[in-house]
């Protein structure tokens, strides 16, 4: 009986109520508490190497985090970018299918940003969206051409990491 | 093609130092994009060596990837503005809900208020290049880590376990304050080998094919790989051993001092230019190379880690050496003319 199945299935028994309040007090409603607690343990029937029992809630609150975080990036952008097309003509707002497209393709770009450091985020973005030169994005953002050289390659490079060998 | 990311290739290049300067080329090239012998230069570099080619079709198919999706999204500077606003969304969330996550978990649960306790937890810490940080884990434990490090740390009932996976780093373990008790080994595995300490100060350096430990108190275990006779070696404050996957060897005399770094200073004795470049460079984000008939040169001094352009900017006073900018990212010692 030590199938990995059969872990989760006693890690769920132990410690479902216990990630379930854990959660809730992160993300402040009970329907998500809920549905995040039941895909942290659809991630762990998911993972194919042993289970380390040894600390079951330290393990179970590391899934956890991510699983938090990721649904905090996708409600931040829904936020941000319905706050955004707001402002635009109605002719110019997306349908809803093109609207699920774009959120998702936002959502992937912000995953790989993470953890870049705002200035950093922001200079490669006024380069890669906008098209801005490096002189233009020094002047808009008050710094020198060099910073936003670096900062610009920097953000790069922490994509080329993420992208082929992570 | 799977590339070993710390394997030098013919060059003396890192596999990391290939990417950087693939990157730097794409966007002198985007900024200079009439030049048409910039472009040659490109190519001659793209055709200097295979890897610099694999790393130039991976920025360029990466810049390609992200600018198609960028540009999917309909709106003028709608994708900046979402983009931007949710990520500082996102890390107000962060900051406020999770606390920043591993560290402060750490620090919660040595003043008790977690029901795990600090005896099992898991956390990871690193370094950016350029960056030094000391962190007090709650077993009492110091760790420093340096420049482009990273470490995973894994606590259980049996052992307190710290995973080296990039870099180096200073482990100040077992003091008299501790005040915790030696009921778990402390273990630091590099690529190259296990260590065991009780109560030790010791230096882990892990480099491409080898891993470098040098104790300055106490005494560390090499549990792997083991001595000929099958019991692990013994290294005694003073010590330096070099470790590789297959056996591990007593290092001769450093003309570096091994921790310094933790002062934030080099400190060598009669060491070769082109070693101290090297060294110099691990500060150093992008391409710092030195020319090949200055680099039998010799050295001695103390020098200060925090600016390493003013480093640099000293070598032509005290040798027969100038420096050359072609970026502020790509530079090179020469010859003085």
């Amino acid at each position: 009986m030590s199938s990995p199945e059969f872990a989760v299935q006693a890690l769920y028994s132990s410690h479902h109520g216990w990630l379930n309040t854990w959660l809730r007090a992160r993300l402040g409603n009970a329907a998500d508490a809920a549905d995040l607690a039941q895909d942290t343990f659809v991630r762990l029937l998911q993972r194919t190497e042993r289970l380390e029992l040894k600390a079951p809630r330290a393990f179970l609150r590391t899934i956890a985090r991510g699983l938090v975080i990721d649904h905090w990036r996708r409600e931040e952008i829904e936020r941000a970018y319905l706050e955004t097309i707001a402002h635009l003509p109605e002719a110019e707002t997306p349908s809803a299918e093109a609207r699920a497209l774009v959120l998702e393709l936002l959502e992937s770009i912000a995953r790989m940003l993470e953890g870049l450091k705002p200035k950093v985020r922001q200079a490669f973005l006024l380069a890669q969206c906008e098209g801005l030169t490096h002189k233009q994005i020094a002047e808009h953002m008050g710094l020198s051409l060099r910073s936003v050289e670096r900062y610009v390659a920097d953000a790069l490079y922490h994509c080329y990491v993420l992208r082929y060998e992570a | 093609m799977p590339v070993d990311n710390s394997a030098l290739n013919r060059r003396g290049e890192s596999h990391q130092q290939v990417v950087k300067q693939a990157i730097h080329w794409l966007l002198r090239l985007r900024n200079n994009a009439t030049n048409s012998r910039l472009r040659q230069q490109c190519d001659v570099w793209r055709a200097e060596h295979r890897e610099h080619e694999l790393a130039w079709q991976r920025v360029q198919s990466l810049q390609a990837e992200l600018s198609s999706n960028l540009r999917a999204v309909p709106g003028a500077q709608v994708a900046f503005n979402t983009l931007e606003n949710s990520a500082q969304g996102l890390g107000r969330r962060q900051a406020l809900k999770l606390l920043s996550g591993a560290l402060l978990m750490g620090s919660a649960a040595w003043l008790g208020k977690d029901t795990i306790g600090w005896q099992q937890w898991t956390a990871d810490f690193a370094t950016a290049t350029g960056e030094r940080r000391g962190f007090q884990l709650p077993d009492g434990t110091r760790l420093e880590l340096n420049t482009a490090s990273a470490v995973d740390l894994d606590y259980t009932a049996q052992q307190r376990l710290i995973k080296l996976t990039r870099g180096e780093i200073i482990v100040t373990c077992g003091g008299a304050s501790e005040g915790v008790s030696f009921d778990r080994p402390l273990r630091v595995q590099s690529r190259h080998g296990v260590f065991e300490s009780v109560a030790a100060r010791f230096i882990v350096r892990q480099d491409t094919d080898c891993t470098r430990l040098s104790v300055t108190s106490g005494t560390v275990a090499i549990h792997s790989p083991r001595a000929a006779d099958g019991l692990p070696i013994q290294v005694q404050a003073g010590q330096s051993y070099l470790i590789d996957r297959s056996r591990a060897q007593l290092a001769p005399p450093q003309n570096m001092d091994a921790g310094a770094w933790v002062d934030g200073l080099i400190v060598t004795r009669n060491m070769r230019l082109g070693d101290f470049i090297n060294e110099v460079g691990r500060y150093r984000p992008g391409y710092l190379t030195c020319a090949a008939d200055i680099a039998h040169l010799r050295l001695s001094g103390v020098f200060r880690l925090e600016d390493t352009d003013k480093l640099l900017a000293i070598l032509p006073h005290t040798l027969p050496v100038q420096l050359r900018y072609r970026t502020r990212w790509w530079v090179t010692l020469e010859r003085q003319t």
